[in-house]
Formats: structure tokens, C-alpha cells, sequence
């Protein structure tokens, strides 16, 4: 890929970039920018790749020396080593005979070598010349060789200094493959910005051309924000550390409270939150890209989930809407009682015909029957505060509306806990069942599991093991049907009950991650993100080298996605299709939508 | 490829039996002294016909057995015995047979002390009383057919896998078939005592008796051929007295088992074709623990 780029943003800017290789392009940027008056160009040159990135033009007149001092200068504050990379000139009247001090110029500064750019009246191209160290034109012998040529690359210096390249690499780390060429160029610009400081209406000794030459721009409103931001972040991070200092007390770690609160996602939803908050409240400046994208997508999401919660709030409290829902809620809940007992009536019939024990039946139908009757008892103790409780609880939905369906999570676990405990009674059960079959089967057939070697090996038993594990295969075979059955039934209710709360949380999960800031800046500012480059043909004279274009490849909205998105407590089933129904079949207890810790982030 | 025959085969330098050196010989050559070593049918017995009869006593006892046990099930079915002197019966039948082994084993150092003994025997029937009533309702919603088919090849099982040759301690699965069936047998008796009778005939007929016969067996040589047909005589006597077809069958089936199956044994002796070399497998003879020290 040719190598060198310009910059000229708005037209005005004329860089040359020069790349001698032996038998390939050479590159030569170019582009309007034809009104800038002669003088030096500045830039960097590309180490490894035959190229150079050209960033300013320094005007007549000048002292060699301070722009010596200046670039030195310039050089320790960005740490990019820019230099004098050779003269641009733009005839006009009355300055006959520039260009023999141009080239007089290549002995103040010496370079290995000295590109000599310059712009005829009538062309619209412009011409390159390179000039060795030992004085020769080097385009005379390319000329005869006709390999090296040299290609011009204009581009935009505002937005190639604004966009970051991705994918992205940590400038602190020295990676092993070497920045390719573009990557270069990237950081190059992007790290001169002081030297975008100097306009032509500053006083210094210095005349610069380059694309902030007219003046500098700025908004009132947005210095007034970055000023006043700061004590505010100190507030927010003092008020962080009191709230922190709250959770510390010894009482909310024992162990009965923190299962608790590791179970309800309300509180899981809450301690997210607030690392979040740390993140976007410390008061020190994002150093990186991907911080800075962090941050302002963390910031911008909270926005908005405190927007669509305040919503919510202004939905839920007009119209009484909130006793109407706490007069449905009791006779709903007594409703699903009703339900589930007459399935139970139903189980100890003879359901779908099957063969159950009848015996076993009763024990299990009644025990069930029982723990209902004890939960509607318990619900209609509760009716008369249920209105208070379920205002309060509403208010709680100004903190965002991930809060909001985290409350109502929580209440539909804490309605359906019945269905949760007849699930475990009933898995623990088949479990057991299915377990003793197994282990019984082995010994039925005269052999014993080999613990040590993980394998099945033959085993001589005693007279009264063998009669008793007998006896007990026997009657586990016998009762499979019935735990199967009940097994089966409240698996099912479980399910349903997981699969609404596993909708709820993953809507939460999506209102956390989604990076919307960085999705607004694709759409708004989509040179901001850069995957890559593309170039147009802008000149193709003969005489002249090629121009080319230089314009950024925004990135794909996927990879936006795929690369800025928050990390969460992510809410994902951690079983396979076929894991889940090897669990469902052996009895053990399912939990497919539980939380990691953020530890693994 | 014969030997000395094929073509390109030298006389002058000996064929070696050896792969691992370039001879002048095509690989798959061999000489004359090729299967020199194969020897056949080294290991083949005389069976004499009545000593063959003898043994196949085991086998037909067993039958018998079973169809003993059958018929006592009939019986408690049919209402006709009740449970409580059937099992004195079998506590009766129990000692008897403890003593005679006790006898038998000429009251010299045994491994299980008489402790140990009454322990198993508290577990038997602790275990079975408590589980009757548990039991007896198992196959309440089974259909008749289906118990019936899986006892009977509960049963089957038991028999064909039946340790034989060692009968001393009864073989895993042949016990655990015989129990299941006979779990599946008792569930359709009308009481929970029902149960727990069937249950203790059960472990003396198919748990305890073999150890006593094993026992007689080495000890008393003489007296296995009148045991093993009184019990033959009292299954088929058993049997026929619920179904005469039964019987009849059962006694067609004990005498071909006993008098024609040897008589096939013996003359078929004569097709046997083993080939045995020094391509076999080998076998330890000797005794390698002095190694070991």
C-alpha cells in the first residue's frame, strides 16, 4: 500500500509523502490545498516503510534556528520525532528565484533525503522531486529505470487526528508485530496535536499552515461542563465511598444475609451499579481509548435507564394503577393455589391412566396439599400491607428501569417460592430414586463401581447384602413410576417460572451492556471509529505522480457491538441442550440462568 | 506352497525360521518341518455315561426346586395352606438343615462364628417383616399377565445362570432373579403375612439349600443320587397334584435331562477337533509367590 500520507483538511494543506522502493509504487499525496504560500514542510518520517506523513508547512520568513528550537521542543512534549522534511513551493509573482533557495535550504537542514514539492500554474498535479544525500536528483535515474515512482495521498488531518484505528492496541504495550504502516500514520497525527496549536494569528515567530490555521474552535457550553465536572465527580465519588462504608458494616456479612442477598438480583443489580459508578465518577481523566469508551457508554446507559424508569414511575402512579395491582395480586396468587391443588387432586387419581402406587401416592399428594394450604394461609396474612409495600417498592423504579425489573424478578421468585420447593422436594426425591436403582442394578447383576479406577468390576457379596439389595431394587423399581410422575410435573411448572425470569433478566442484561454511546458515535461521527482505509483516484496526469484520496473506512456496527460492549454479570445458560437434559434426566437441581461474578471480568 | 517346491529355492544354504535376517527365500516359504509341532485334541476327556447322570442330578434338582416352590405358592394362593404353619414348617425345615451342615462340617474351625449367623438371620426376617406390608402393594396396578411373564423369566434366569460348578456361594445374579421373582410372586397373596412366608420359603429354597447340598455333596458322596430324587419326586408329585399335565411334562423334561443329554454328551465326544501348539497361549503352572518374599 502506498505509504505516505497528507494531510489537508478543508483544503489548504499540501503534503507530500515520498516512498522510494525499489521496484514498486513510490507514493505521493496530493491534493487541492494549492493556497498555501512556500516554505518548509514538517512531518515525521515512517521508520521501516519508505514513507513519509507530512503534518505543517512553515512560512517565510524564518530563523532556521528557532524552527530548529521549536521542533526540538514540539519533539519532547508529543514524543514523535517530527523534522524538516523538505520545501514546498507555490510560484507567484515577485518571488522568482525561490526555488533555488529552496534548494539551497536542503544544506541547513540535512536529511538523508529531501523531497522538493512543488505546484505550476496550469497543472492541477503537483511535481515531486527527491534529492539524495550526495546532492544527486534521484528522479533522474528513475527516470531512466522507470521503477521507483512516487504516489501522493491527500487526507483529512481533522478527522484521520480524531479517529482511533481499530482494532486497538495499548499504546503503553510494545507489541512484537510491528505497527503496519497505516497504524503509524494513525498515531503519528493523532499525537501532534500541539502542533496544531499555533494558528496564523499567533504572534511567535513562527508562520504554520495546516488544517487549525484559520483559529482554533471551541464551545463555550462544553469547557463550561469539563470545568464543573470535576468537583462534581469528587462528590459523587465522596458520596460512593459513604455508601461503600454502609455495606462494610459486620451484620450484612453473615453468612444467612449474604446468601440472601446473592439470590435476590435486586441486590445483585445494585452492588453492578455502583462498580459501575467508580468507574464513570473517578475524577481522573480516561488515559486510554477503550476507558474513555467505557465510560461514556456506561455513562450514557445510566442516562437513559434512569430516563425510561422516570417513565415508568410517571406510567405506574397516575390513575391509581397501584392498588388496582395490589387488588389482582391476592386473588391471583389464590388462583395459582387453587390451580396447583387440583393437579395434585388429579396426580392421586390415576392420572393418564398410568400405574401408580396408590400408597405412595397419598403420602406424596397430601404432603403437597399441605405446604399449599400453609402458603395461602401465609398470603392472606400479608393482603393488607400489600399496597403499602408495592408503593414503595414502585418508587424504587427512579433508579433506573433496570432496577424496576429486577424488583419485579424478585417478586415473582418470592410468589412462586411453593413451585421452588415442591421442585427441589420432588428432584431430591427422583434423584435418589434413580441413584439407588443404578448403584442396586450393579449389584443385581453381581458387580460394584470401582471408585479408585472409575470403572465397573465384579464383586463377590455376602448372602444378606445380596438379599437385601434385592429386596430394595425390588421396591424402587416398583415406585419409579409415582416419583417419575411428580417428578415431572413440577419440573415443568419450574421451567416455566425460569424462563420468564430468564426473559426479564436478559432484558436486563441488554439495557446494561449495550453501548449505546459508542453505537451514537458509528451513526453521528463515523470517522471516529475507523476499521481501515479507502482511496480515490484524484489526479492521474502524466508528468505528474499520482494523487490519491484518502478517505476512513468507518467500523462495522457488529464490530462495534462485539468491541465495546460492557461486560456484565453475564446472565447466560451455562448448561448445553444436551447437558440440561442429561440433568433433567438423572434429577439433578437446574439452575440455568445463574450470575457469575464479575471476578472472571 | 509346498515345501522344497517352490520355485527359486536353493538347496545350498539352509531355510531358518527367522524374519529378522535376508534369506533367499520368498517370505512365505516354509519347509517340511512345517505344523510338525500341531497336536490335536490333547486335552479331551473320557466321560463315562453314569458318572455324566450323576452329575446332571444338580441341574434337575434345581428344576425341581423351582416347581416346588411354585407349588407352594399355588397352594397359599388358593387359601388352601396357612402362612403361620407354614412357617413354623420352614423354621422347622431351617434348623434341621443348620444342624445336619453343622454335622456335616464336623464341628471344626469355621470362618462365620454362630454369632454372626444369628445376626444375618435377625437382618432376614427384621427386614422382610418390616418390608411386607410395602411389598404385598407393589404390583397392585400391575396386570396379572405381566406378573406372571416376568416371574417366570425371573425364574428362567435364575436357572440358567446358576453356578453349578460352585454352588457353595450362590452366584449374584441367579439369587437376585430368583428374589425378584419371587417378590413379584408373593405381591399377589391376599395378606402382608402371605408375603413375608413366601418371602422366608423362598430364601431357604433358593439361598440356603444349595450351601447344605454343596456340603452333603463333599462330605457324604453316597447320599447326593437319593437327594437329588427325593426332591425330584416331590416336585413332580408337587406339580402333579395341581396340574396333572404339568407334572407330566415336568417328569419328560427331568428324564431327558438326566438320561438322554449325557448320553449326547458322550457320543458327541467323538467330533471334537482341538488343535494345540505352540502358538497357544501359555499358562503358569508353577507357584510364582516365592517371589514375592
Amino acid at each position: 500500500m502506498p505509504a505516505l500520507v497528507n494531510a489537508h483538511r478543508r483544503v489548504n494543506l499540501l503534503v507530500v509523502g515520498y516512498r522510494i522502493r525499489a521496484t514498486s509504487q513510490k507514493s505521493l499525496p496530493f491534493k487541492c490545498c494549492n493556497t498555501a504560500d512556500s516554505g518548509l514542510l514538517v512531518g515525521r518520517w515512517i521508520p521501516g516503510h519508505n514513507s513519509a506523513v507530512v503534518l505543517a508547512v512553515i512560512h517565510y520568513p524564518f530563523i532556521p534556528g528557532q524552527v530548529k528550537k521549536y521542533l526540538s521542543e514540539l519533539q519532547s512534549q508529543t514524543q514523535v520525532d517530527l523534522t524538516v522534511l523538505g520545501s514546498w513551493s507555490m510560484p507567484k509573482e515577485g518571488q522568482e528565484g525561490m526555488d533555488s533557495f529552496l534548494k539551497d535550504l536542503s544544506t541547513i537542514f540535512p536529511q538523508k533525503c529531501w523531497l522538493q514539492l512543488s505546484r505550476e500554474i496550469g497543472k492541477r498535479g503537483f511535481t515531486c522531486q527527491v534529492v539524495q544525500n550526495n546532492g544527486r536528483l534521484l528522479q533522474e535515474r528513475e527516470q531512466k529505470n522507470g521503477d521507483d515512482k512516487i504516489i501522493l495521498i491527500h487526507y483529512d488531518q481533522r478527522k484521520v487526528m480524531l479517529s482511533q484505528l481499530h482494532p486497538v492496541q495499548d499504546v503503553g504495550q510494545k507489541s512484537d508485530v510491528e505497527a503496519s504502516e497505516l497504524r503509524l500514520v494513525f498515531q503519528t497525527v493523532a499525537q501532534s496535536q500541539p502542533l496544531f496549536f499555533l494558528d496564523k494569528y499567533d504572534d511567535g515567530p513562527l508562520k504554520l499552515s495546516h488544517w487549525q490555521s484559520e483559529g482554533r474552535e471551541a464551545s463555550i457550553i462544553a469547557e463550561l461542563l469539563k470545568q464543573a465536572s470535576v468537583p462534581v465527580c469528587i462528590f459523587l465519588t465522596w458520596l460512593l465511598s459513604l455508601w461503600h462504608w454502609l455495606c462494610s458494616f459486620r451484620i450484612l456479612h453473615l453468612p444467612p444475609v449474604l446468601f440472601i442477598s446473592s439470590k435476590l438480583s435486586t441486590c445483585v443489580q445494585s452492588v453492578y451499579r455502583a462498580v459501575h459508578f467508580r468507574t464513570v465518577f473517578s475524577p481522573k481523566k480516561a488515559a486510554t481509548h477503550v476507558e474513555f469508551m467505557r465510560k461514556a457508554n456506561i455513562f450514557v446507559s445510566f442516562l437513559v435507564d434512569i430516563a425510561l424508569g422516570l417513565l415508568l414511575i410517571s406510567w405506574l402512579y397516575r390513575e391509581n394503577r397501584i392498588s388496582k395491582l395490589a387488588d389482582t395480586l391476592v386473588p391471583v396468587a389464590d388462583r395459582v393455589a387453587k390451580e396447583l391443588q387440583e393437579l395434585l387432586e388429579w396426580l392421586m387419581g390415576a392420572p393418564a391412566g398410568l400405574k401408580m402406587n396408590r400408597a405412595l401416592d397419598q403420602v406424596l399428594g397430601r404432603f403437597f396439599l399441605y405446604h399449599i394450604h400453609l402458603w395461602i394461609s401465609y398470603i392472606h396474612l400479608m393482603s393488607p400491607f400489600i399496597e403499602r409495600i408495592l408503593w414503595y417498592v414502585g418508587l424504587s423504579a427512579c433508579l433506573g428501569l433496570t432496577f424496576a425489573l429486577s424488583v419485579l424478578s424478585d417478586i415473582v421468585a418470592l410468589l412462586t417460592f411453593h413451585i421452588y420447593c415442591f421442585y427441589v422436594y420432588g428432584a431430591r426425591l427422583y434423584c435418589l430414586t434413580i441413584y439407588g436403582l443404578s448403584s442396586l442394578w450393579r449389584l443385581f447383576r453381581g458387580k460394584k463401581w470401582n471408585v479408585l479406577r472409575q470403572r465397573v468390576d465384579s464383586c463377590s457379596y455376602d448372602l444378606d447384602q445380596l438379599f437385601i439389595g434385592t429386596l430394595l431394587f425390588t421396591i424402587l423399581l416398583f415406585l419409579l413410576p409415582t416419583t417419575a410422575l411428580y417428578y415431572l410435573v413440577f419440573t415443568l411448572l419450574r421451567l416455566v417460572v425460569v424462563l420468564f425470569q430468564g426473559v426479564i433478566h436478559l432484558s436486563v442484561d441488554f439495557i446494561n451492556s449495550f453501548p449505546l454511546f459508542a453505537i451514537g458515535l458509528r451513526i453521528c461521527r463515523p470517522y471516529r471509529l475507523a476499521e481501515g482505509v479507502k482511496f480515490n483516484v484524484l489526479c492521474q496526469e502524466p508528468g505528474t505522480p499520482l494523487h490519491l484520496m484518502m478517505e476512513i473506512n468507518p467500523l462495522k456496527c457488529s464490530s462495534v457491538l462485539q468491541c465495546y460492549r460492557t461486560p456484565t454479570y453475564s446472565c447466560y445458560p451455562k448448561d448445553s441442550w444436551a447437558g440440561l437434559c442429561k440433568k433433567l434426566f438423572v434429577g439433578e437441581l437446574i439452575y440455568p440462568w445463574k450470575q457469575k461474578t464479575d471476578k472472571t471480568d | 506352497m509346498g515345501a522344497d517346491s517352490g520355485p527359486g529355492a536353493p538347496a545350498a544354504v539352509p531355510w531358518r525360521k527367522v524374519l529378522y535376517e535376508r534369506q533367499p527365500f520368498p517370505d512365505n516359504y516354509v519347509d517340511r518341518r512345517f505344523l510338525e509341532e500341531l497336536r490335536r485334541n490333547i486335552r479331551v476327556r473320557q466321560y463315562r455315561y453314569w458318572a455324566v447322570v450323576r452329575e446332571t442330578g444338580l441341574i434337575a434338582q434345581q428344576v425341581s426346586c423351582v416347581a416346588v416352590f411354585f407349588t407352594l405358592w399355588s397352594y397359599m394362593e388358593q387359601g388352601e395352606l396357612v402362612p403361620s404353619a407354614v412357617l413354623w414348617v420352614c423354621l422347622g425345615c431351617a434348623l434341621l438343615g443348620y444342624g445336619l451342615y453343622e454335622i456335616l462340617g464336623g464341628f471344626c474351625v469355621r470362618e462365620r462364628t454362630r454369632l454372626a449367623d444369628l445376626q444375618s438371620a435377625t437382618i432376614f426376617l427384621a427386614f422382610t417383616f418390616g418390608f411386607s406390608p410395602v411389598l404385598k402393594t407393589l404390583t397392585e396396578s400391575v396386570s396379572t399377565d405381566t406378573v406372571h411373564a416376568m416371574s417366570a423369566v425371573m425364574l428362567l434366569a435364575h436357572l440358567v445362570s446358576f453356578p453349578y460348578a460352585q454352588p457353595s456361594p450362590p452366584g449374584s445374579l441367579s439369587l437376585n432373579a430368583a428374589l425378584f421373582g419371587s417378590v413379584c410372586l408373593a405381591s399377589r397373596l391376599p395378606g402382608a403375612l402371605h408375603t413375608f412366608t413366601m418371602l422366608s420359603c423362598a430364601l431357604l429354597v433358593f439361598a440356603l439349600w444349595p450351601c447344605l447340598l454343596h456340603r452333603v455333596r463333599e462330605r457324604a458322596e453316597w447320599s447326593f443320587p437319593w437327594a437329588a430324587v427325593l426332591v425330584c419326586l416331590a416336585g413332580v408329585g408337587g406339580l402333579g397334584s395341581l396340574w396333572p399335565e404339568g407334572a407330566l411334562l415336568l417328569s419328560l423334561a427331568l428324564l431327558t435331562l438326566t438320561l438322554v443329554c449325557p448320553l449326547l454328551l458322550v457320543h458327541l465326544q467323538r467330533h471334537k477337533d482341538n488343535i494345540h501348539g505352540p502358538w497357544d497361549e501359555a499358562e503358569i503352572r508353577e507357584d510364582l509367590s516365592r517371589f514375592l518374599n
